[in-house]
């Protein structure tokens, strides 16, 4: 690991000054950071900070695509100690009640797929792994998490784990739909 | 023996002014002077081309004064004003209109006002516009980088806005208000404005 990343993960982010670094941000993930139940942009309250200083860097770096987020997130408007800073304030605020579901239907058949391919990364519960960079998946809006899938099943988020890649590298649209049906609907799990 | 002592009278009181804020009292006859005529004495600008800077972030406007001064804000109105100031007036300036009391307006029409709430408090998801509370706070009252809109003359809110999008102004703090900009259509533009400018006290 080198580069910013590396700055901002051994940096110690302050989540006082996070709060302040967060206000740009606020626009789309809302002032609570609980993102839009429609799915649009993700929750990001109480996700771990190493997910958010990954995901931060690597949409800056150009690793992750993301033409929306780009230009709020570029180096001309936060510094490597601002984004660990981010990540400090938003990684502590309290995961929101109201996360967007699907329809329902495919939870059964995405718990068979979750237990089966995702579990030991993302763990059980769907409560990801910090020092691993595996992000929490429970309580993630549904069009979110369908959205993202797709872009990792497709290569079209670019900075996707490459085993992940290979995992649901065969997965149909249904079991997709499926697997986000079953992790927005899981609780997140106290830390 | 009155005519010995008026001098000292004089002294003394120079003195005690000198002792107490001249530089409040100064502002306010700067602002009286200068600023006056298109923003109003007390800032609440009645003519709708010339911002309302009463309640305004002193911080933004003293970096507005610098930034007409220097060149980063181009306005051929505002650049020789600014140019007529000493450095040493921005901040008691801004401390004085930050110091009034911002007076608005009902929004004129409003179902445009309605609409752009919605543009106000959530942006467009489709466009990737963000909703403007989350910089420009509720109710628009801003704080610091970001300044209060609450109650400003929608026309002048619109032409800045369009001012960034055509990056004619280009002052704003990391380039966000351009991409923001050029993310809004012409109706989201005037149904915000519309929204903001019924903000506020009136």
């Amino acid at each position: 690991m080198r580069g910013e990343k590396l700055i901002a993960l051994q940096a110690r982010g302050d989540a006082l000054r996070g709060e302040i670094s967060f206000e740009p941000c606020q626009g789309c993930h809302r002032i609570d950071a609980s993102g839009r139940t429609s799915g649009s942009y993700p929750r990001l309250a109480g996700q771990h900070g190493t997910v958010l200083i990954k995901q931060m860097t690597d949409i800056r770096a150009g690793r992750r695509n993301n033409p929306k987020m780009e230009p709020f997130i570029g180096d001309h408007v936060v510094s490597p100690m601002e984004i660990a800073d981010i990540a400090a304030y938003v990684s502590n605020l309290p995961i929101p009640k109201e996360i967007g579901q699907g329809p329902g239907t495919g939870i059964a058949h995405g718990k068979d797929l979750f237990a089966k391919d995702c579990a030991t990364c993302h763990g059980e519960r769907g409560e990801g792994k910090g020092e691993k960079f595996y992000p929490m998946v429970a309580a993630q809006h549904y069009r979110y998490l369908l959205r993202e899938v797709k872009f990792i099943r497709d290569g079209d988020r670019r900075n996707s784990n490459p085993e992940m890649v290979k995992v649901i590298g065969q997965y149909s649209d249904e079991d997709l739909e499926a697997v986000a049906d079953f992790m927005a609907q899981l609780v997140a799990p106290k830390k | 023996m009155t005519r010995l002592h008026l001098p000292a009278a004089l002294l003394g009181l120079t003195m005690v002014a000198m002792a107490f804020p001249v530089q409040a009292e100064d502002a306010k006859t700067i602002a009286a002077t200068i600023c006056s005529g298109c923003h109003g004495e007390d800032g609440n600008s009645t003519i709708p081309m010339f911002p309302r800077i009463a309640g305004q972030d002193e911080t933004y406007i003293i970096k507005q004064l610098k930034e007409f001064r220097g060149g980063q804000r181009k306005s051929d109105v505002m650049a020789p004003v600014v140019a007529s100031l000493k450095s040493e007036d921005l901040a008691p300036l801004a401390a004085h209109f930050n110091g009034q009391k911002p007076k608005g307006q009902d929004a004129r029409d409003a179902k445009l006002a309605e609409q752009g709430k919605g543009v106000y408090l959530d942006g467009n998801e489709n466009s990737g516009l963000p909703a403007c509370i989350g910089c420009h706070q509720p109710e628009a009252v801003g704080h610091g980088v970001y300044p209060r809109l609450a109650g400003q003359h929608p026309e002048y809110l619109l032409q800045q806005l369009k001012s960034f999008a055509a990056n004619e102004r280009t002052n704003d703090a990391s380039r966000l208000m351009r991409v923001v900009a050029k993310r809004m259509t012409e109706d989201e533009m005037k149904a915000v404005t519309e929204y903001i400018s019924g903000l506020g006290p009136k």
